[in-house]
C-alpha cells in the first residue's frame, strides 16, 4: 500500500552555511566551522560554554539533548564523550541527517587520534585542549563538510564507483592484486577522481579515507615521483589502531593508488616492490583506458530517454553503492541542488523512518513541490529516488521509476563494482 | 625495474642515499625547501603535510650520480613517534628550522638530539634556518649584515638594512627586515659547528641556499660505505638486508620503536 503524501508548498528558501562546533566535555574548543574567528574568539569561547552548560542541565537527570528546535533553525548535539558535536542549521533536513553529519565529523577526528587514545588523554587530564593533537587537520574537517554538503553517498552510507566496462575493471583488479612477499596488505583501492574502481571496505571509513585523500597537501605534491605514506585510524576496521595508507598519484591530476596496510612500515618504493600495479597499469595501457574511462563517466538523464525524468538516485542495497546521472538544469544551481538533496534526505528519512516515524518504514514515499515530483521507492535489491516534472500523474511517475529500475539493470556490470579480487 | 645487484660501484648507476627531513610543525618550510629542491618550484601557504612524503631527486656529485631518496615528515607533534620508522636507516638528514621564530631551533635541537642517540651512527645531519627571505630584501649570498642593495624581488620593498645582531627585543620599534630575525646566525652557527653539523640558511621562496644544502650533504657522505651495503643488502635505502656491521643493530632497535608508536 503505497504511502502518499502531498506537500503543498516548499517555499523557495535559502541555504545559510550549516554551522558546526565541536567541544570538550569540559567545555574547551577542539573546531569550529567558522572560518573567521579571529574577530570573534570570545564569543565562540562563550557560545561553547553555552552549549557544554546546556549538555550538562541534560546529563544532570541522566538524559540526553538531541535537539533544539528555534523557528525554521535546528541545533542539533550528538554526545561521544569526551566529545561534543554540535550543528545549526536552517535546512530543514530531517534530524537523522545531521545525526550522520556530525558522526562523520566524529569518525574523522577518531582517523587522526583513534578512539584508545582519546580515551586515555581525558582519563589522565579531562580539561586537555585536543587541538594541540589535532594541529594541522581543520582542513580535513572542512573538506569534509563541503562533502556532506553535496555528497547524497555519504547521507546514503554507500559508494559511488566510476562506471566502467566490466572487462577493464577486473584487468585493473587483478593488477592491484599485491604480490605474494608483501603481506599484511589489507586492500588496495584505485580511485578516479573522487570515484572509486575496486573496493572492499566500510562505506563509513572508505568516506573518511577519502576524505582525507582529498586533502590539497597530498594532491598538489603529485610530482611523477611522489608518493604519501599517512597514518590512519579507519574506525569500522579498528578504533584503536592506526593503518598506514600509502598513496601515490599518477597519469593526471587525481587518479591514486591507496594501499592501507596494517602492520607494514612505510618502504622507499623504489621502482621496485610496490610501485608494480603502478608500472603494470601504465604497461598495458590500463591506465590509459581508465582515465578515457573517467571523462566518460558521466551521463545524463536523457541516456535512459525516460519522459519527464529529472534526476534519480539508485542505491543497489547488495553492492552498498549508488549511481545516479550528473546534475542538469535546472539543478546545476547550487541552492536548487541543495533544495533536491534535502528533498532525497527526506524521502530517505521516511522511507526508513529515520526519525522514528510513527507509522514505520514505507515502500514507497511520494513528493509534490511547485518544481518537482520526487518518489522513493524500496524494495529488496535496490532503493530508488527519482525526480520528475511537477504536474505528470502518479501512474507515469511508477511507470518512469520502473523504467529507471531496467536501465540500471541492464547497464549494471558497468555501474557497480560487483565483484573484487580478494587476497 | 632497477636492479642494483650488479651496482658493485660503477660510475653510472645513481647511489641510493636516504635522506629524511625533521623539523617543529606551523611551516617551517620543511616540504617547501624539498619541493625547490626536487621541482624547482615555490608555492606560497601549503597546506600541513599529512604522515609523510616521498619523493626523488637525482643530484650529480664530481663523477658520482646521487639518487636522493627523501622523507619529508610532517612536523605536528601526534607524529612524532612515526619518526623513527623515516630516519631509521637513513644516510642523511636536513633538520629545519625558521629563522624569525626563536621557539623552532629548540624544536630542532631535539630533533638533533634523538637523531644523534637514535639514528643510524654515520647519519649527516644538516641544520637549515629557513626563510631567509623573510629576513633580507635582497637575493645577495652570504654575509647578511649587509643588504646595501635595494630589494631585487617585488614583495615587500624595504630599505631599513639593520644590525644583523639587533634582536626584536632590543629594537622593537625598528620597521625594518631584520626585526623579523629571532635567531641570529651566529648563534645558530655556533651551535652547529659545536653540535657537529653542516649548517645553512636558506630560502625555500627565493631558492636560496637550497642546492648547497644537498650538494654539502653528498660531499660528507662516506659514499664506499653505501656501495659496499648496497653490494651485500638487498636494495639501497630500503629497510632489512644489511651486514650485521655497524648501523645494523641500532637499525632493527629502531624499527621495532617504530612499530611499537604505531601500534599503540
Amino acid at each position: 500500500m503505497p504511502h502518499l503524501h502531498e506537500l503543498p508548498h516548499l517555499p523557495n528558501i535559502a541555504f545559510p552555511p550549516r554551522e558546526y562546533f565541536i567541544l570538550t566535555n569540559a567545555g574547551k574548543p577542539v573546531f569550529t566551522s567558522r572560518t573567521h574567528v579571529e574577530d570573534s574568539s570570545d564569543d565562540l569561547t562563550s557560545a561553547m560554554g553555552l552549549m557544554q552548560a546546556l549538555i550538562s542541565v541534560f546529563a544532570d537527570d541522566g538524559d540526553k539533548i538531541r535537539c533544539i528546535n528555534a523557528g525554521r533553525t535546528r541545533i542539533s548535539f550528538l554526545l561521544r564523550s569526551p566529545l561534543y558535536y554540535v550543528c545549526v542549521s536552517s535546512w530543514r533536513e530531517p534530524e537523522s541527517v545531521i545525526r550522520v553529519h556530525l558522526d562523520y565529523l566524529h569518525q574523522q577526528i577518531l582517523s587522526v587520534v583513534t578512539a584508545s587514545q582519546l580515551r586515555k588523554i581525558f582519563e589522565r587530564r579531562n580539561n586537555f585542549d585536543l587541538r594541540r593533537l589535532l594541529d594541522g587537520t581543520d582542513g580535513i574537517l572542512h573538506l569534509l563538510l563541503s562533502r556532506l554538503e553535496q555528497d547524497v553517498g555519504l547521507t546514503t552510507g554507500s559508494l559511488g564507483a566510476v562506471r566502467l566496462d566490466h572487462s577493464v575493471r577486473s584487468k585493473a583488479g587483478d593488477l592491484l592484486v599485491p604480490p605474494k612477499d608483501l603481506r599484511d596488505v589489507l586492500y588496495v583501492l584505485l580511485l578516479l577522481a573522487p570515484c572509486l574502481v575496486k573496493q572492499s571496505i566500510h562505506p563509513s571509513d572508505l568516506h573518511v579515507l577519502l576524505n582525507t585523500l582529498s586533502a590539497p597537501s597530498l594532491s598538489s605534491n603529485s610530482a611523477p615521483s611522489s608518493s604519501s605514506w599517512l597514518p590512519i585510524c579507519l574506525p569500522k576496521y579498528n578504533s584503536d589502531g592506526f593503518l598506514h595508507v600509502y598513496v601515490t598519484f599518477f597519469g593526471g591530476k587525481s587518479e591514486a593508488i591507496v594501499d592501507p596496510s596494517a602492520a607494514l612500515p612505510p618502504t622507499p618504493i623504489s621502482g621496485s616492490d610496490g610501485s608494480s600495479s603502478n608500472t603494470s597499469l601504465r604497461s598495458t595501457g590500463l591506465l590509459n583506458a581508465l582515465i578515457t574511462a573517467s571523462g566518460r563517466h558521466g551521463y545524463s538523464t536523457n541516456d535512459l530517454g525516460v519522459p519527464g525524468l529529472r534526476h534519480f538516485l539508485y542505491k543497489s542495497r547488495s553492492h552498498v553503492q549508488i549511481t545516479m546521472p550528473v546534475w542538469e538544469e535546472p539543478y546545476e544551481i547550487p541552492d536548487e541542488r541543495k533544495r533536491l538533496i534535502t528533498l532525497y534526505q527526506c524521502v530517505h528519512d521516511a522511507l526508513h523512518a529515520r526519525s522514528g516515524q510513527a507509522q514505520g518504514p514505507l515502500k514507497l514515499h511520494f513528493l509534490r513541490t511547485e518544481k518537482e515530483i520526487v518518489m522513493g521507492w524500496v524494495t529488496q535489491p535496490f532503493e530508488l529516488i527519482v525526480t520528475l516534472l511537477p504536474h505528470l500523474p502518479k501512474s507515469a511517475v511508477v511507470g518512469a521509476a520502473n523504467a529507471v529500475a531496467k536501465w540500471v539493470k541492464k547497464e549494471e556490470g558497468r555501474l557497480f563494482i560487483r565483484d573484487a579480487p580478494v587476497f | 625495474m632497477a636492479d642494483t645487484g650488479d651496482a658493485s660501484g660503477s660510475t653510472d648507476k645513481p647511489i641510493q642515499v636516504k635522506l629524511v627531513l625533521l623539523g617543529e610543525a606551523s611551516s617551517v618550510g620543511k616540504s617547501s625547501i624539498v619541493m625547490r629542491f626536487v621541482n624547482n618550484e615555490f608555492h606560497d601557504n601549503k597546506d600541513p603535510t599529512i604522515g609523510a612524503a616521498f619523493l626523488t631527486q637525482k643530484c650529480r656529485f664530481e663523477d658520482r650520480v646521487l639518487r636522493y631518496e627523501i622523507w619529508d615528515t610532517a612536523g605536528q607533534e601526534r607524529f612524532h613517534s612515526l619518526a623513527p620508522m623515516y630516519y631509521r636507516n637513513a644516510q642523511a638528514a636536513v633538520v629545519v628550522y625558521d629563522i624569525t621564530k626563536a621557539s623552532s631551533l629548540d624544536k630542532a635541537k631535539s630533533w638533533v638530539k634523538e637523531l644523534q642517540r637514535q639514528a643510524n651512527p654515520n647519519i649527516v645531519i644538516a641544520l637549515a634556518g629557513n626563510k631567509l627571505d623573510l629576513v633580507k630584501p635582497a637575493s645577495s649570498s652570504g654575509d647578511d649584515s649587509e643588504p646595501s642593495t635595494p630589494p631585487a624581488t617585488p614583495h615587500e620593498s624595504e630599505d631599513e638594512a639593520d644590525d644583523a645582531t639587533a634582536t626584536p627585543g632590543e629594537n622593537p620599534a625598528s620597521p625594518g627586515v631584520e626585526s623579523l630575525r629571532q635567531v641570529p646566525k651566529e648563534e645558530a652557527q655556533a651551535y652547529a659547528s659545536e653540535a657537529g653539523l653542516l649548517f645553512f640558511e636558506t630560502s625555500a621562496k627565493s631558492g636560496e641556499g637550497i642546492l648547497e644544502v644537498f650538494t654539502e650533504i653528498a660531499k660528507k657522505i662516506p659514499i664506499e660505505h653505501i656501495l659496499s651495503s648496497t653490494r651485500t643488502g638487498s636494495r639501497g635505502g630500503a629497510a632489512a638486508g644489511g651486514r650485521p656491521a655497524d648501523g645494523a643493530v641500532n637499525l632493527e632497535a629502531g624499527g621495532a620503536r617504530g612499530k611499537d608508536a604505531c601500534n599503540c
